[in-house]
């Protein structure tokens, strides 16, 4: 019996390392330094070497692989620079005044970019391009802190990348309007994978706020692998927003490498509403005391749908705070997974973390698993965690159905109060009116069972 | 690239307060002696013919014998289980002996009859059977390695119909309700340490409630591992039919010896309709030594199904000894309205290393499951908890509330929390909480204040903190397990 079961399993693993190894080899982009084309070959290599993640693999338990494997994505190779700012309105957030990066399948484009007058200090622009005219700016820092995590996607990033965003403020640079970065995704006559590699630095008391948003051109099918390495120098303050709209055909894939040194602040906001499989890692370091790291979110997943947030946070050394706040609302055959592991090392006294998962399952067929983890190898620490899986009170749905409220919107005044919590943190107030717009749009559609 | 900072000061005072309490450590352990009885035991090695040797020595009926046959040969496809946050050196089956009876020239009817320096061990023990016998009204299947030597209040058991005997009796004696149920909780595939128990069990405790039967007392027994170099195989069978309620009370201690030694047993629980079945362990085997050397392997499969209606399992484990546990006592929730319960407080000191929790899988209505899990983790100790709930998409109204709290004694002891949790049905409430702390400057402060010795102040507050689980117990286990506490913690503070 199980060699039968086995044996499709083998052809799915192997098929799927030489899918990967395919997207790691045919992509080394030539003219550039030696530094990252020996990076590339050492993820290269990472990735040959990787076993291939099954439904075994702890990391991989409840998300499976094969559904992304079947479709056979190629790497984008040209960049798309047809679309006129026109097109991309319909994406837009309305009102939000920033500066505006705009990457179309991964490729950084000049021409939808809007920078505006960047304060002193402050570098916007492509990796591609940056390679290109300054390398030494990039090498040392791009790669260091994703570096040879075990990740294999991460890995499968590092080999292949092409193009991305770079961020670089300088000692006590001070941008005040938030960055948008629209990450635009648009449908090729084949499924396309794109892998943009983004990196964030701030120096020394550095502060700027970044708000990353997914987004697709009509429901296309195609699949985003990117990794976005941030480095915070001390006392440097970032506030971040990611919000995850892919198309509901698409497949998602995020690595977030977070290294904070002494004093830093680091404040992200994960909303993930599109894409029919998506695999968040946000996965932090401390290199100096006393920073904290404050990583909220908020998911919903509904038919078809899968949203994995895998979450590493690292306590090497004391005084340290880190928060975890993620909620969730499933509905239809929507999944989810929650897995946040909060590791205090022996000298990490004084840590202070806090990690809470809450669900709220809205209909029968809907899944979450969740598995908050903590591992403790110092006496003097703060640790807690929490979860809970639950359905929508009666009570409190009575109470709404005998002031007269129908019971579809009092439902949805319940889920959006639910998900206020994580909706409220959000600056500038654009993007919370419109995150708050796009949640009651999609619970509105949710049907009653 | 700039070295990291390595903040020595804040660690440094950590080492002076621990260091401050390390002279208290060393108390050894208590239990630790070494009976000198002849035994009749089997070279070491594990191939089929020893399998046919024990199950010819327990004069089984062929199916059993086929049974552990199978389950050996299973067991050799195995892989070791490598998950468990514990670390150990690769363990060789070759060199275990898997069978030892202590040699007696005729089967003891009564207490007169046993060897009395059997006696002698059980009372350095503190289980006076006598005494027990008389006023606590327990009865008591010691297991003295491998073979029940001592069996009391058997016919008071017999006159309400409870089956309270060794496995290897059953086999004789019910063979059939042992053919039905043995194997259905925890199946010999299950995992790697019950493909090897299947194969070697040599004894055990099989107990059957009938319909409508309250047990008459606590049925209790004390297992000792005694001859040098045999791992215990146990093999323990609760069936509880409908209506029946049964308290079950297991109690360990082991003499101190240097080789480590494997403990690979299997408790299977069965609740028909209506059924309670209360499970409590103390469980004290030897540690190990200061540095780790010695010590039991306790790897332990233990799994309760709830598989009538309205049937409840309940697992209160009190966890102070052993080198390595790595046991997760689980329940089955598979009738509609079925209750599981774990209760925990496991202490983990020295050397020790514990992975331990439970599973809860909730398949039928209306199913609710507590589990409540202490660790106390102190000098080197390592503990994890690991646990899953899982809830069905059948489970309509299934409840869980879980709650995992450590206390961290020393800056070199460790906690880890593990939680599965699996939801596949909207109307489930589940709610699960851990913390991670230690003893605070106040609270010690308070009671320093008041003139309490530190030693008696953190006791008192470790008790407070094992109060929920302690109140689970029977009384008379309570008490011991209290003693139990403060003893393993002795010297341990700080």
């Amino acid at each position: 019996m199980s060699a039968a079961t086995n044996r499709p399993q083998a052809a799915a693993a192997e098929a799927f390392a030489g899918w990967l190894q395919g997207l790691a080899d045919g992509s080394t982009a030539g003219e550039e330094q030696g530094w990252l084309s020996a990076e590339r070959q050492q993820a290269a290599e990472r990735v040959r070497a990787q076993s291939v993640p099954t439904g075994k693999s702890e990391e991989w338990r409840y998300t499976g692989l094969r559904s992304l494997i079947d479709q056979g994505f190629v790497q984008v190779d040209e960049p798309l620079t047809a679309l006129t700012p026109e097109d991309i309105e319909e994406v837009l957030v309305p009102g939000l005044d920033a500066c505006r990066v705009v990457l179309v399948n991964g490729r950084y484009s000049e021409t939808l970019s809007d920078l505006g007058a960047l304060p002193r200090g402050v570098r916007i622009g492509s990796l591609r391009a940056m390679l290109a005219s300054d390398p030494e700016a990039l090498q040392g820092v791009l790669t260091r802190i994703a570096g040879a995590g075990n990740h294999v996607f991460a890995a499968l990033n590092t080999a292949a990348m092409q193009d991305g965003l770079v961020v670089l403020l300088e000692r006590a640079a001070l941008m005040e309007r938030p960055i948008e970065v629209i990450h635009l995704s648009v449908g090729m006559d084949a499924p396309r994978v794109a892998q943009p590699r983004h990196l964030i630095s701030l120096g020394e008391g550095a502060q700027a706020q970044v708000i990353e948003r997914y987004v697709s051109l009509g429901d296309a099918l195609y699949c985003t692998n990117s990794v976005l390495e941030i480095a915070l120098g001390r006392d440097a303050l970032l506030t971040h927003a990611r919000v995850q709209q892919e198309s509901l055909n698409a497949f998602h894939i995020t690595g977030l490498y977070l290294s904070q040194d002494a004093n830093s602040r680091y404040a992200g906001v994960n909303i993930g509403l599109g894409a029919t499989w998506a695999r968040t890692d946000l996965v932090t370091r401390f290199s100096g005391e006393h920073a904290e790291c404050d990583l909220q979110g908020l998911y919903l997943a509904g038919d078809k749908q899968l949203i994995d947030y895998h979450m590493d946070v690292r306590h090497g050394l004391p005084h340290c705070r880190s928060r975890e706040r993620f909620k969730g609302i499933l509905h239809g055959k929507g999944r989810a997974v929650f897995d946040g592991l909060v590791y205090v090392a022996r000298d990490a006294q004084q840590t202070d973390a806090d990690m809470s998962n809450r669900n709220l399952i809205l209909s029968p067929n809907a899944e979450v698993d969740t598995k908050p983890q903590l591992e403790i190898y110092a006496d003097d620490v703060k640790c807690s965690h929490g979860t809970t899986v639950g359905q929508i009170e009666p009570e409190a749905l009575f109470y709404l159905r005998s002031r007269g409220i129908s019971a579809a919107l009092a439902r949805r005044m319940l889920c959006l109060g639910f998900a206020g919590e994580i909706i409220d943190v959000l600056g500038p107030e654009a993007l919370r009116d419109y995150v708050t717009e796009q949640v009651g749009e999609r619970l509105e559609r949710v049907p009653l069972e | 690239m700039s070295a990291i900072p390595a903040e020595a000061t804040t660690v440094k005072t950590k080492a002076d307060t621990t260091g401050q309490y390390d002279d208290l450590v060393n108390a050894g352990y208590e239990h630790g002696f070494i009976t000198d009885i002849e035994s009749d035991t089997l070279p070491p090695g594990l191939d089929e013919s020893v399998i046919r040797a024990i199950s010819l020595r327990k004069g089984e009926p062929e199916w059993m014998t086929d049974w552990r046959l199978t389950a050996y040969h299973k067991w050799l496809e195995m892989p070791t289980p490598t998950w468990a946050s514990v670390h150990y050196p690769q363990i060789d089956y070759q060199a275990i002996s898997y069978f030892s009876a202590p040699k007696k020239k005729d089967g003891p009817k009564s207490l007169d009859e046993v060897d009395p320096v059997l006696l002698e061990t059980y009372e350095k023990l503190g289980i006076p059977i006598e005494e027990q016998k008389a006023l606590a009204g327990v009865a008591v299947d010691a297991v003295f390695d491998s073979v029940s030597v001592a069996t009391t209040f058997r016919e008071k058991l017999h006159e309400a119909g409870v089956i309270f005997c060794s496995i290897s009796e059953a086999l004789q004696d019910y063979p059939e309700l042992v053919k039905q149920y043995i194997g259905s909780v925890v199946p010999p595939t299950d995992n790697f340490y019950t493909g090897l128990n299947s194969a070697v069990f040599t004894d055990g405790t099989f107990v059957y409630v009938p319909k409508n039967t309250r047990c008459p007392m606590e049925l209790s027994t004390y297992f000792r591992i005694n001859t040098a170099n045999t791992g215990q195989f146990e093999r323990t069978l609760i069936v509880a039919d409908e209506g029946s309620y049964v308290s079950y009370l297991e109690g360990c201690t082991a003499p101190q010896r240097d080789e480590n030694q494997l403990h690979a047993a299997v408790v299977e629980l069965i609740a028909l309709d209506d059924a309670e079945i209360k499970y409590s362990t103390v469980q004290n085997w030897y540690p190990g030594d200061e540095n780790g050397k010695g010590g039991i392997y306790n790897f332990v499969t233990k799994r309760g199904d709830c598989r009538g209606h309205r049937s409840k399992i309940s697992w209160t484990q009190v966890e102070t000894g052993s080198a390595i546990t790595w046991k997760y006592p689980s329940c089955i929730l598979r009738g509609d309205e079925s209750v599981g319960e774990f209760y925990s407080v496991a202490v983990t000191k020295g050397r020790q290393q514990a992975d331990t929790g439970t599973k809860m899988i909730h398949l039928g209505k209306n199913t609710r499951s507590t589990i409540v899990s202490k660790g106390i983790s102190a000098q080197h100790g390592q503990q994890a908890y690991r646990g899953l709930v899982r809830i069905a998409g059948r489970a309509e109204g299934a409840r869980n509330h879980t709650q995992c709290d450590s206390l961290l004694i020393g800056d070199k002891s460790s906690a880890h929390t593990f939680p599965y949790i699996e939801v596949k049905n909207p109307s489930a409430q589940m709610e699960h909480e851990a913390t991670t702390s230690k003893i605070s400057e106040d609270q010690l402060f308070y009671c320093r204040a008041r003139g309490l010795s530190e030693e008696d102040a953190v006791s008192m507050i470790v008790n407070g903190f094992c109060k929920e689980v302690f109140n689970e117990l029977p009384m008379e286990f309570a008490v011991e397990a209290q003693k139990l506490l403060s003893i393993s913690l002795e010297g341990a503070v700080g």
